[in-house]
């Protein structure tokens, strides 16, 4: 976090090899973030320069009392939301409840139905995660991605997304029920 | 037995989320409770693959690629610099036009330049001496006003008493703190 102010600082000085050391640092984690977002491995790279551009061109509203990857992650959130946007995709709202069609997602026990685990092997499952994953609404699936993937803290993505803490666990348990449930069904 | 644990509590348990009460419930009840055992078993092993996705692969020259596109950065020039030249260029121009139009040397130039200056002077002392004369009365009035409002102030404070003006500064400090945080707040909605 110390590092990443001081590379800041420097950059704002005119140091472009410290901004350098940035991009090196987080083109990976946001490339993945972008990446589950998008679905395209070249799209999030696209995605991936313009956010570290606008990150550069805004590097001076940069607070240092909050983490510089909150921030970066908080620009990437806010051009995806530009995008999806302009491409007017239908989206789903973060305070609308989701239902799969079998049921409200949010029993009070817990499902007795065939374990995933027990039909699939690890490395399976994360090749169904995967695939799951593109149909969970982006509003929960963003949520998702940004605690398993980019693992950030409840509270930092609650600072990202400008959310309750509550409702960002709450959309998160969603997300990972529905790909639960979608995984079970295949 | 307690009652079963919420789906979301056995993810936050598993995700080391959940309050030290709240898991010391959770796992005394898995101990005797075979579903939410492997309810609990289940979370655990879609927690593991949930946190162990592969990272997208990122060019090597990715990042040569961003510097490629960064704007280049403003060079800093120094103020006084283009004022300092642009007065230095005009005395120039002006020395060698009228040294064209007179047919005096430079030298004569620099010396009717000279005296053209000394005259100016000769003629702005007068009127410099009258403009410190006014400042001096604009002082000693201002200064016997400050003087009448510092009396004023004086029978003011003797007025209130020393509860009153407590009170009174207790109020300013107030209202500074006040007109500061909203001045922050301000211009944070501005950033």
């Amino acid at each position: 976090m110390t590092e990443d102010r001081q590379l800041v600082s420097r950059a704002l000085g005119g140091d472009r090899k410290a901004f350098e050391m940035i991009v090196r640092k987080y083109e990976q984690p946001l490339t993945s973030y972008l990446g589950r977002m998008t679905g395209e491995r070249e799209a999030a790279l696209d995605f991936a320069q313009e956010v570290f551009l606008k990150a550069y061109c805004s590097l001076a509203s940069y607070r240092p009392a909050f983490k510089f990857s909150t921030w970066l992650f908080k620009i990437a959130s806010n051009h995806l939301i530009d995008h999806w946007r302009k491409k007017k995709l239908p989206t789903v709202s973060i305070d609308q409840t989701v239902d799969d069609g079998e049921g409200p997602l949010s029993p009070q026990v817990p499902d007795p139905g065939p374990s995933v685990a027990r039909k699939f092997e690890l490395a399976e499952i994360r090749e169904k995660i995967e695939r799951a994953l593109e149909t969970v609404p982006e509003a929960l699936r963003e949520l998702f991605v940004l605690r398993h993937v980019s693992e950030f803290s409840y509270e930092e993505i609650a600072d990202i997304k400008s959310l309750p803490v509550g409702t960002v666990k709450n959309r998160v348990f969603q997300a990972k029920e529905l790909l639960r449930k979608r995984m079970e069904a295949s | 037995m307690t009652s079963c644990p919420r789906p979301e509590d056995l993810y936050l348990y598993v995700e080391g989320e959940l309050g030290p009460y709240d898991a010391r419930k959770l796992e005394e009840h898995v101990e005797c409770c075979p579903a939410c055992r492997d309810a609990l078993a289940e979370r655990r092993v879609l927690h593991e693959a949930f946190t162990s996705l592969p990272p997208f692969d990122v060019p090597k020259d990715f990042a040569r690629s961003v510097m490629d596109r960064l704007p280049e950065p403003e060079v800093r020039k120094a103020r006084w610099l283009a004022p300092l030249v642009a007065a230095v260029s005009a005395l120039a121009v002006g020395l060698a036009g009228f040294h064209f139009f007179t047919g005096l040397s430079i030298f004569e130039v620099l010396v009717s330049v000279n005296r053209f200056f000394g005259s100016v002077i000769a003629q702005a002392a007068p009127l410099a001496a009258k403009a410190f004369k006014i400042g001096r009365v604009l002082l000693e009035v201002a200064g016997g006003l400050m003087n009448t409002g510092l009396a004023g102030l004086a029978t003011f404070s003797r007025v209130l008493g020393p509860q009153g003006i407590t009170l009174l500064i207790g109020l300013g400090a107030l209202l500074s703190v006040l007109a500061f945080f909203g001045a922050r707040r301000f211009l944070r909605q501005g950033e």
